[in-house]
């Protein structure tokens, strides 16, 4: 049986009830291609029925839970199937499984969970602020796992003074910090209009990052591969083409 | 000629875009850029420190900007041989004031550009102008502007060790340079400094650093400690010396890193030579560091003092082929100690197999689905008494040395400087 679900925590716990006892269960969130002859299912997200299977789930591993948040903000496609796999066979040891590596579903999940820890590290580097006329920052990212909020904390601590938007426009969403609190919401299209001096401030930054660089000692691979060039979009570095020849 | 002091203007405000390039391009053949190490909590102003270090983009050479890394003068009265801010040296000079420093740090770091500052300096007039000069604009940056991020601050050899007492409470990571492996080289090349001006401040800063924490001290006092740096094939010493060098500085005066850099010449002299030193000996230095630091491996295990590291094997394996009796340990019983000086095991993967253990025999299937890489590791492993190597120790080098590319000989020195905690665990040796 494919079991379909949207996503969310809710959902999943009720698919993993579901799916259990189903040794064929295939779970997705995702409009997969439906193989003829398997039947699918759309799980409904039932709070009351997830609520328990949290239950029982935390009454084996009481961190299970932060595992199952990393999984699902995971990009990849295949965290579903990793995801149901890791809590399957926390279901059946009803103890923690998570340092198993052998375990196949661990190392699925393990990698999953990887991934989207690894992807906030790097984003505490790579988050590209502007600097709006009011003084507050703006940062548009286009992350492969949704981690938006996961950045609240980091930047909140270190720049306490200033409201700042992370906005992922990929999922549309931003991550807010008004000066005081910290939220989510929901943004499609973001104007900022830019303080005076933030061209001048970026033209510095671009000036700085080819003056650093020993060209004699080019590694191009190097570079990419500790800074995909997904990433590039949003940082002025690397709208380089005026630069490079002077 | 160039007018030397063309550049030299306090305007306050905004550096310009020229003087940055001057008093930047002057400064980046400093290796350390590392932002680690300091838990400075946030007071109320901008910034705090990361513990585990942070690198906010990647320059076409493939290293990390972590810092802003700059001068606040290139216009210097030393004249070492090597350096292309020499005295004697034909090129642009330029000086940026305190508040230029200060302004370029804050808006860099408020844009999330950068982690902090790696401030440095030639010996612009005197040394002690130069240190009162970073002096002022460290404390500065934290009194006035409210900065909490990273401050590396370079110490000026020969200046009045007070100012470098009062310069540590407001930086987290100082450094003097050893600059050379040898106090003769060191006579030859940088005929202004010696052996001793560089390590009698790191080791009263040491002293210091140790009393201030005994005594649990409020505020700050190199949080991130002291590290220095050497120029690697600018004179003639091999790894063995520099390594009981390197290992001497950890263990006596409680430096938390040694930079190697591999000589670039940007000048020429008849003393220096006109190539640059291979990249791959800067590799391998920066491989037996991080056994010395990581794998509890000491100096003279590596090589002998007068001996060069392998350039065509890891420093690792090479310790593992001459000592094959050791070997192949079996993962499933092996102690971490002896996991971690297996070749191509690294920490990360030393733990994994720790881990899963507890829970079942591992099999070779295993070991490759936890991702532990086995080219060079099945040589001198068994998983449940399986061997799948090659046991003829030359073989075995053969293969080893086929085994790597020149792509992966860079990796680690730049994992050197990222020195994320995270991406460290990565560095596979
Ligand atoms: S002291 Fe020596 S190494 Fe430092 S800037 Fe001056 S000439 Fe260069």
């Amino acid at each position: 049986m494919i079991y379909f679900y949207d996503g969310t925590e809710c959902a999943f716990l009720c698919a993993l009830a579901l799916a259990f006892c189903d040794g064929d269960a295939i779970l997705t969130s995702r409009d997969a291609q439906l193989s003829l002859g398997q039947q699918s299912t759309f799980v409904r997200a039932d709070p009351e029925r997830a609520e328990r299977v949290r239950k029982r789930l935390l009454s084996f591993d009481k961190n299970c839970m932060r595992d199952l948040s990393a999984l699902l903000r995971c990009g990849d496609a295949c965290r579903d199937a990793a995801a149901l796999g890791y809590f399957k066979l926390l279901a059946e040891r009803r103890e923690p499984v998570r340092d198993m590596l052998a375990e196949p579903a661990v190392a699925a999940a393990t990698e999953c969970i990887r991934r989207v820890n690894y992807e906030v590290h790097r984003f505490h580097g790579f988050v590209r602020f502007l600097e709006s006329e009011s003084g507050a920052l703006y940062a548009p990212i286009s992350p492969d796992n949704d981690i938006c909020d996961l950045l609240l904390p980091h930047f909140k601590a270190r720049l306490p003074q200033f409201p700042f938007v992370i906005h992922d426009v990929k999922r549309k969403k931003a991550a807010v910090y008004d000066g005081e609190h910290t939220f989510l919401a929901p943004l499609e299209r973001a104007e900022v209009a830019l303080s005076a001096d933030e061209t001048a401030w970026q033209a510095l930054w671009k000036r700085y990052y080819a003056s650093v660089n020993i060209p004699a000692r080019e590694r191009l691979k190097q570079m990419r591969g500790y800074m995909p060039v997904r990433y590039w979009k949003f940082m002025p570095e690397k709208q380089l083409a005026s630069l490079r020849q002077s | 000629m160039f007018d030397k002091h063309a550049f030299v203007c306090y305007n306050g405000g905004m550096i310009s875009e020229e003087r940055l390039r001057i008093l930047t391009e002057s400064a980046k053949y400093d290796v350390s850029c590392s932002s680690s190490g300091s838990a400075r909590k946030n007071a109320g102003g901008m910034g705090n420190g990361y513990v585990a270090g942070c690198c906010h983009s990647f320059t076409p050479d493939g290293r990390c900007i972590s810092l802003l890394k700059i001068l606040m003068s290139n216009d210097c009265a030393f004249d070492c041989k090597y350096c292309m801010s020499r005295r004697s040296s034909d090129v642009p000079r330029a000086s940026a004031s305190p508040e230029e420093i200060c302004e370029l740090v804050i808006d860099f770091y408020k844009r999330n550009y950068i982690e902090g500052l790696f401030l440095s300096s030639a010996v612009h007039v005197s040394p002690n102008h130069t240190m009162e000069q970073l002096l002022l604009t460290v404390k500065k940056l934290r009194t006035e502007y409210g900065f909490h991020g990273y401050i590396h601050l370079k110490g000026i050899p020969k200046a009045d060790p007070m100012l470098a007492f009062e310069a540590a409470k407001y930086a987290d990571r100082m450094s003097y340079n050893i600059e050379l492996p040898s106090e003769r080289s060191l006579k030859l090349l940088a005929p202004q400094k010696s052996r001793e001006s560089l390590l009698a401040p790191m080791r009263a800063l040491s002293e210091r650093r140790t009393a201030f924490k005994e005594e649990k001290r409020r505020g700050y006092f190199l949080p991130a400690g002291q590290t220095t740096q050497m120029i690697v094939g600018a004179s003639p010493e091999p790894d063995g010396q520099i390594l009981r060098l390197s290992q001497a500085l950890y263990r006596a005066n409680g430096l938390k890193r040694v930079y190697f850099s591999s000589y670039i010449p940007v000048v020429r002299d008849s003393l220096l030579p006109d190539r640059p030193a291979a990249a791959i000996r800067e590799h391998r230095l920066y491989q037996a560091d991080w056994l010395l630091r990581f794998y509890g491996f000491s100096a003279e295990e590596i090589a002998a003092e007068s001996e060069n590291l392998s350039l065509d094997v890891d420093p690792k394996c090479a310790w593992a082929l001459k000592n094959m009796h050791l070997f192949p340990v079996e993962v499933n019983r092996a102690p971490l100690e002896v996991l971690l000086r297996v070749p191509g095991i690294g920490a990360q993967s030393a733990y994994k197999i720790m881990q899963a253990r507890r829970y079942t025999q591992l099999t070779f299937a295993d070991l490759k689905r936890m991702r532990v890489v086995l080219k060079r590791a099945r040589h001198f492993i068994t998983a449940g008494g399986k061997f799948y190597g090659e046991k003829r120790e030359q073989m075995v080098r053969g293969l080893l040395a086929a085994g790597e590319n020149s792509a992966n000989a860079v990796q680690l020195s730049m994992f050197s400087e990222m020195e994320a905690a995270r991406s460290a665990l990565t560095g596979q040796l």
